[in-house]
């Protein structure tokens, strides 16, 4: 006998079904090529045999790409503004892969900070996580250079590992547990199924090929930022898009704006890009004007500035800037050709 | 290092959601400076009268003003919070916003969330010669806590304020100027960049004349705000005079959206104008300021 | 990995030669051509002044991008490895004065057609870096998964817009590497999408754009790997008046990326860069070729042929058809 638990693979959908009961539950989902964590439909479980990560992080679920703030309207007595419904039901991702977990876990630190977020944070208390383990990265995957293993999550509630016909079901938190003592079809794992796990996961840890040294890589950061010729040269072919912090599951960066129609409107807020020179700009002065100190800035909020204030490096390895990059620009590469102090 | 620790600070914030502003009542409108890129200030107080009496702010604070439709924009608090029934702030007419601003009138209403930011270190500068150099208008900062420092004169040492803005009719805040010109516990130093037939003061840049005007940094401390370009030749000048990179005060202006540390845009290596300052030693931000500001 | 047959990597070896003789010479600052990217299959843009680095550059299949749009940022005098498409973008940004042609050496590519990955991912079923390897053989192409080729001609496996080029050998160049490119066309397949697009009712067409735009994030990536988009300020980014919200709802994205093709009608060669970096698969070429063909029937003017031409909207003529006025 073990503490953890498992499921046939066949059951899973009677499982979604039954927590759809209590959660608006998401699933890995593909639609034009595109993964999203995207609201389950019910019946659909065929994501099993095609999944490997999602093209948008699981981020885009508590920090979505628009999302309006509030609504402003105007009458004789002046302005009266209108907050938006919040949901009525909790999300429950089933799916979410180490990486991303630990991404939320990260974003979590800026938008608890001081002043709490309200539109962030009232999506993701009570928000359920469940972790499914990475038995097939890419290639441009190197999330265990960041201390992250691809099958091993401390944050999710469940952490369910393929083993077959089955998943083996690991509860992480207290909420898991709870959701998954009461749920059906589940049963308890033998140690055969935990022998499984084991190899399952040692195998998929090894599939990670593509690593940075990161233990060092604060102090090996602060003497390269004046060293203008290197990020001018590592900047040459970024052509300032917004791919990779917009799919980034750590970036949280974003833009207000308002929309006026006639008496009333709306205020929004959108994801935006250190990449994109707009994003700094004053009427008089551009502090990153110049497309190096730009990617400059990328490289440091992951890697030097985010460690500074939280003692995290804001990049779990998720490997999406890399492989969604139009011309291929990979921070690894960067990171593992930072130059000694000019 | 950790993130700098702002738990102090009061808040007011609008049904729980930082986000959400407060409404306002501009109550009276002052030009400043004229022409295409005009300056004034708004004197403002809150619809909600509970908010009214409770609200509270330290020079140095700023806030996010919002005329609703054209969208939001980060302003210091002008005014002192030793005085007045009501706030103010000064815009330059540059962008979409203040634009919109300085279309407003007497009884608009404008969105207000704040304040926001750190303020002038008041305890740190207690009995020490005070030198303020502003520009155009970074006076508006310096203006809250200079009559802060004025509402408690016996606190503080010897006062130098130089200002400059790039001419005679630039110059912000004439009714202080005169004030403090009068004021006999006050050296105030007025320059501009360039005279006209009626100038009969300085003439020549802010850190130009500051290096003339030469305060002793003996049991000094200088406060420092205007045109980045001003900020970057002022403090090798204060460096020349013998201040310490901790005895230089400045508080800086970035472009800011959310205005507590999270859309991103207005860091200085790790800290935030928003949520670590504005207000910074000289020693906070010489790292990362000499390349991004 | 062996992605070219040999007389292809002739045509590499003398690439390499060329671009540091270029450099030796002194007769460039910068060499702008591809490298082997850090992914499998993928390749990268290589921008350097230093001669050894261009030992590293490579001709294969997946030599995606449009360089040219690097021209109007790199400083000096430039030596550019340019295909077909290319080429007639250089030569569009020398008609709008954004680029000298005494500057750039174009080091022609004939290119038989580049291969879209995402057409084999579908052949096969397996992701890109799941293959071991693609090799074109002429008009043939062997994706080889688990150890087991499987060949594939090779229409099948090209990018749409390669299937419509008319063009694969640069028609501006100073040095041509290798012997003018084969044309493997497949007009029909080239133009298929856009005919099914033709071939709907206005409403069926609103509702498919409608569609397609909710999910563009607006990262602008269309935009910036485009040379013909060289606007140093895009009107996205206006706020007085404020043409369109950064916020990516369909409407704002959709009038975006009208206007985007609107401004690059007659500078746009149907080179596929925007619809290759969309990270959203918006179909964003049907726009391309669609306006392409429109510049081609209502001006008989084709992007980047000519560079004595004026560029083709800021010209008139009194006895230019007035038709398109309605």
């Amino acid at each position: 006998m073990t503490d953890n638990k498992k499921i046939s693979k066949s059951d899973l959908e009677g499982l979604l079904n039954e927590w759809s009961q209590e959660f608006t539950v998401f699933v890995p989902s593909q639609e034009n090529e595109v993964v999203k964590l995207a609201k389950w439909g019910g019946k659909d479980t065929s994501f099993l045999d095609w999944y490997r990560n999602a093209t948008t992080p699981a981020k885009a679920n508590f920090f979505p790409p628009r999302e309006e703030m509030f609504g402003f309207q105007k009458d004789k007595e002046g302005y009266h503004l209108e907050l938006p419904p919040s949901d009525e039901h909790k999300q429950l991702i089933f799916g979410i892969r180490p990486c991303d977990a630990r991404a939320l876990a990260i974003l979590d630190m800026t938008f608890k900070d001081a002043y709490e977020d309200p539109y962030y944070l009232s999506k993701r208390n009570g928000a359920v996580l469940i972790g499914l383990g990475c038995t097939n990265p890419y290639d441009s995957c190197f999330c265990t250079s960041l201390d992250i293993s691809p099958v091993e999550s401390t944050d999710v509630d469940l952490m369910f590992t393929d083993i077959g016909d089955q998943f083996l079901i690991e509860a992480i938190t207290e909420a898991g547990k709870e959701l998954i003592t009461k749920a059906s079809g589940v049963e308890e794992a033998t140690e055969a199924d935990e022998a499984k796990a084991k190899e399952t996961k040692e195998a998929s840890y090894n599939k990670l090929v593509k690593k940075i040294e990161t233990e060092d890589i604060k102090e090996k950061l602060l003497p390269a930022f004046d060293n203008q010729d290197y990020w001018e040269g590592v900047a040459a072919k970024c052509v300032s898009c917004g791919i990779c912090t917009f799919l980034c599951p750590t970036c949280f960066c974003f833009d207000i704006s308002d929309e006026l129609v006639k008496n009333q409107g709306e205020r929004f807020r959108c994801w935006d890009s250190c990449a994109f020179p707009i994003y700094t700009k004053m009427p008089m002065e551009n502090p990153r004007e110049d497309k190096w100190r730009r990617v400059r800035q990328k490289v440091y909020h992951k890697y030097e500035f985010y460690p500074m204030n939280y003692s995290v490096i804001a990049c779990t390895g998720c490997g999406r800037c890399i492989r969604q990059c139009p011309v291929n620009w990979d921070i690894t590469r960067v990171l593992n050709s930072l130059p000694a102090k000019i | 290092m950790s993130v700098t620790d702002i738990s102090y600070r009061r808040r007011f914030l609008a049904s729980g959601n930082v986000y959400l502003p407060h409404i306002a009542v501009i109550e009276k409108v002052i030009d400043e400076t004229p022409g295409e890129r005009a300056i004034r200030t708004f004197h403002f107080n809150f619809k909600d009268e509970k908010l009214r009496e409770e609200f509270t702010f330290e020079s140095g604070q700023f806030a996010l003003y919002s005329v609703f439709g054209a969208g939001e924009a980060p302003f210091c608090i002008s005014s002192s919070p030793t005085r007045g029934d009501h706030l103010e702030f000064a815009v330059l007419q540059i962008g979409k916003v203040t634009n919109a601003l300085h279309r407003l009138g007497v009884g608009a209403e404008i969105g207000f969330r704040g304040p926001y930011g750190n303020e002038f270190p008041l305890d740190f500068l207690q009995g020490k010669n005070l030198v303020f150099v502003a520009g155009g208008i970074g006076l508006a900062p310096l203006r809250s806590l200079v009559w802060n420092v004025m509402d408690n004169r016996d606190k503080y040492e010897n006062i130098d304020i130089i200002y400059g803005a790039r001419s005679p009719s630039d110059l912000c805040f004439k009714y202080d100027l005169d004030a403090w010109d009068k004021d006999k516990t006050v050296n105030m130093v007025t320059t501009v960049d360039r005279g006209d037939e009626s100038w009969t003061g300085r003439v020549g840049f802010v850190p130009k004349v500051l290096e003339e005007v030469a305060p002793s940094a003996n049991n000094a401390v200088a406060i420092v705000c205007g045109p980045p370009i001003m900020i970057r030749f002022t403090f090798p000048v204060l460096e020349k005079l013998g201040f310490t990179p901790e005895q230089m005060i400045t508080t800086l202006e970035k472009r800011m959206k959310c205005g507590i540390g999270k859309c991103g845009r207005c860091n200085i290596g790790n800290l935030y104008v928003c949520r670590d300052g504005p207000v910074f030693t000289y020693a906070q931000i010489k790292n990362f300021i000499s390349s991004e500001y | 990995m062996n992605y070219l047959p040999a007389k292809d990597r002739d045509m590499e070896q003398k690439l390499q030669d060329e671009a540091k003789s270029l450099l030796e010479q002194e007769r460039v600052d910068y060499i702008i051509g591809f490298e082997p990217g850090s992914l499998k299959f993928t390749t990268t843009p290589l921008i350097t002044k230093n001669k050894d680095d261009v030992d590293r550059l490579v001709i294969t299949p997946f030599i995606v991008n449009n360089l040219s749009v690097y021209l109007t940022e790199v400083k000096g005098r430039v030596g550019i490895v340019a295909k077909g498409c290319d080429s007639r973008s250089i030569v569009s940004l020398i008609q709008d004065n954004k680029v000298v042609r005494e500057n750039v050496v174009i080091i022609g590519i004939p290119c038989p057609g580049l291969i879209d990955l995402k057409k084999v991912e579908r052949l096969v079923g397996k992701d890109r870096d799941e293959l071991d390897d693609i090799t074109r053989n002429g008009d043939r192409v062997i994706v080889t998964v688990d150890g087991k080729g499987r060949e594939f001609p090779i229409a099948e496996v090209l990018y749409d817009n390669c299937l419509g080029c008319e063009f694969p050998t640069p028609q501006e160049y100073d040095v041509l590497i290798g012997e003018s490119a084969l044309l493997v066309t497949d007009f029909t397949a080239s133009r298929q999408k856009v005919e099914t697009l033709e071939g709907m009712s206005q409403q069926q067409r609103w509702e498919f754009w409608k569609e397609e735009f909710d999910r563009c994030i607006r990262c602008y990536a269309c935009r910036n790997v485009c040379p013909a988009c060289f606007c140093q300020r895009c009107f996205v980014e206006e706020s007085e008046p404020q043409w369109v919200l950064p916020v990516p709802r369909w409407q704002d994205n959709l009038i975006f990326q009208v206007v985007r093709n609107i401004h690059v009608a007659g500078r746009c060669t149907d080179c596929g860069a925007c619809e290759r970096s969309c990270p959203m698969n918006i179909p964003l070429r049907n726009l391309a070729r669609k306006t392409y063909d429109i510049v081609g029937e209502l001006f008989h003017y084709q992007a980047g042929m000519d560079k004595e031409a004026s560029p083709l909207l800021t010209a008139y003529e009194v006895e230019e058809a007035e038709d398109f006025f309605r």
